[in-house]
């Protein structure tokens, strides 16, 4: 039996195929900087040498139709035809309160999903676009879906209410539901690997950093408390997402700024973090080689030091 | 049903604001006009359209040109052959509508939907010129359509179930709007309701009541209203008003529906509002008030 992983991220994807006769990678890869002009898809067949292709990928469909052609490619691929693939597995970042462990896709199951776009923005339409996109390309093969903030519903009470009239939550779910949730249970169980220590024992601060970030306190290898919260926008800078910053700025702007719901959602999701900061790109590495040419961007990496330690402490200091 | 591929005829003002909503909403947009001129005056004020969504934080650099991608300009029915869903969204004239009807409906396939984006005009007259008047309906958005998330679906007495049924499907679960179902009558619920409150302003201003500013600042702020009845007339093209309102005063014969002779005047003067630059309020190329 063959498992297709997907985990297509807000500019990225990334993809593993599994043999489950015993569990051994046939090929891995990802797709980098979807959306821009020079993506990179990164190819990497096990035991052959690793194929990389830059082209403009502009969405996710794009992205998971060329994956598909990569595993079946005459020269690079693993499979003969796309039915090889048995079933594929889906990371999805916001199971809300609908969701408590993983799912097999159905109608249902994708209707709860898009519902909770509104939350994740960046995240669950594209990994709904990647479930369509399997549809359309294996129609019938069998889906499955693992949920980010499964692993933080062992979150206590104090760590996911938030200080605002108990009503919100009762009448819309309105509280911290963390994410990055399958990242911190590994980094977690690795840690507790390389210290040769039970996990049980161990109380530990796990960072997930990439275009999104969070930090998360780990008791007893529980989710005790984490930075992010109903939404991936809160805590940490992030690429294109502002993290932390005071409510009001939010009612502030759009009141002077004249914008709608949508346009504020996406200035704060889109807009700010790290490319607003630096006037330049969401991207580290642009950054970094701008600053080595001599650009005078506004920014350097030290920049992100006082909100990232602010954030990554703060699960720890709810306690 | 599928929705992949839509058609749009006519690449004036409603035409682009809904080839873009459909383009950001992640479909192929054939979109056609007369002329190549015609055409690419569309584009560019599509372009321009999103260049101040960009500014308004809205969209970014890599989707706006996602969305431009996903926009094919055509000049004939023939390039409508993978579409799905044609919206036909010409000046509200019946009989050049129901030549575009009956175009397109010896251009496409039964199965294809035939939609009419009119906002007064009957739908059965408009499908009685299709040899499948089953596959004819309204669907009427509002402008700008990228913002406004209704669409009035209107029946004509011919329009099938499924026709329907696939059209509330698109609109609710493709473009992720509020469909609401109105059986036909002149103006349906939007453009009746809105042309009377905008000519009952012309009416009060008239009589000398109130300063264009004044009757739009107590709406605007009384009863929040994003733009005052004046504004939103410059904005809707004080000729597509004054064409609204002759239609339904012709079709319900009622003396409320005769419009203005303020916005005769100004319509008979070349003031149109936004798209001419000047209407009751001064306007620049990207359609800001001065």
């Amino acid at each position: 039996m063959n498992i297709l992983v997907i985990n297509a991220g807000s500019s990225s994807l990334k993809y593993q195929l599994y043999d489950m006769k015993d569990e051994s990678v046939l090929a891995s890869g990802r797709v980098e900087r979807i959306g821009m002009d020079s993506s990179i898809v990164t190819h990497e067949p096990e035991g052959r040498p690793e194929v990389r292709i830059v082209d403009e990928i502009l969405e996710h469909t794009s992205a998971i139709k060329r994956v598909l052609d990569m595993l079946t490619h005459p020269e690079h691929g693993v499979l003969r035809s796309v039915q090889e693939i048995d079933a594929v597995g889906h990371r999805v970042v916001h199971g809300g309160e609908a969701f408590k462990e993983s799912a097999v896709v159905t109608p249902e199951t994708k209707l709860e999903i898009r519902k909770l776009f509104d939350l994740a923005p960046l995240h669950n339409p594209a990994h709904m676009m990647g479930i369509t996109a399997v549809e359309a390309v294996l129609p019938g093969v069998t889906q499955a879906v693992v949920f980010d903030t499964a692993f933080h519903q062992t979150m206590p009470q104090q760590s996911y209410l938030y200080p605002v009239p108990m009503v919100l939550y009762k009448r819309h779910a309105i509280r911290r539901y963390g994410f990055h949730g399958t990242s911190h249970a590994y980094v977690s169980e690795r840690a507790a690997e390389v210290l040769g220590r039970p996990l049980e024992e161990l109380k530990l601060v796990s960072c997930h950093i990439g275009n999104g970030a969070s930090a998360t306190a780990i008791l007893h290898g529980k989710s005790f408390d984490t930075s992010m919260g109903m939404t991936p926008l809160e805590g940490l800078m992030m690429g294109t997402r502002s993290g932390d910053l005071d409510p009001a700025i939010v009612p502030y702007t759009m009141n002077k700024e004249d914008l709608t719901l949508s346009e504020v959602n996406s200035m704060l999701n889109k807009h700010s973090g790290l490319l607003a900061i630096s006037g330049l790109s969401s991207d580290m590495r642009e950054i970094t080689e701008a600053m080595f040419d001599g650009d005078k961007t506004r920014s350097s990496p030290s920049r992100c030091t006082p909100t990232g330690s602010k954030s990554t402490s703060a699960p720890m200091r709810r306690r | 049903m599928n929705f992949r591929k839509i058609g749009v005829i006519g690449a004036g003002t409603m035409g682009q604001s809904i080839a873009e909503m459909l383009a950001y909403k992640g479909m192929d947009v054939f979109l056609m006009e007369l002329t190549p001129a015609k055409l690419e005056q569309g584009l560019r004020s599509i372009e321009i359209s999103l260049d101040k969504q960009i500014e308004k934080w809205a969209l970014t650099q890599a989707e706006k040109k996602l969305i431009l991608n996903r926009i094919h300009g055509v000049s004939d029915m023939s390039d409508f052959s993978q579409c799905e869903l044609i919206i036909e969204t010409i000046t509200e004239d019946l009989e050049r509508k129901k030549a575009i009807i009956a175009a397109a409906d010896r251009a496409c396939p039964p199965d294809v939907i035939l939609a009419s984006n009119t906002s007064t005009l009957s739908l059965t007259e408009l499908a009685s010129a299709a040899a499948h008047p089953e596959r004819v309906i309204g669907m009427h958005f509002v402008y700008p359509v990228f913002k406004v998330d209704l669409v009035e679906i209107v029946r004509g007495l011919r329009t099938s179930d499924a026709t329907f049924k696939s059209t509330k499907g698109f609109v609710e679960q493709v473009i992720d709007k509020k469909g609401v179902m109105v059986f036909e009558s002149p103006g349906f619920i939007t453009t009746r309701l809105i042309c009377l409150f905008i000519n009952e302003a012309l009416h009060i201003l008239e009589e000398g009541v109130a300063s264009v500013d004044d009757i739009d600042s107590a709406m605007r702020i009384g009863y929040s209203f994003q733009h005052g009845p004046f504004e939103m007339a410059d904005r809707f093209g004080l000729d597509s008003v004054h064409a609204a309102l002759e239609s339904m005063f012709r079709e319900y014969g009622e003396l409320k529906y005769r419009p203005s002779f303020i916005l005769k005047k100004m319509v008979r003067g070349g003031q149109l509002g936004v798209k001419s630059g000047a209407g009751f309020f001064t306007y620049d190329e990207d359609g800001d008030r001065v």
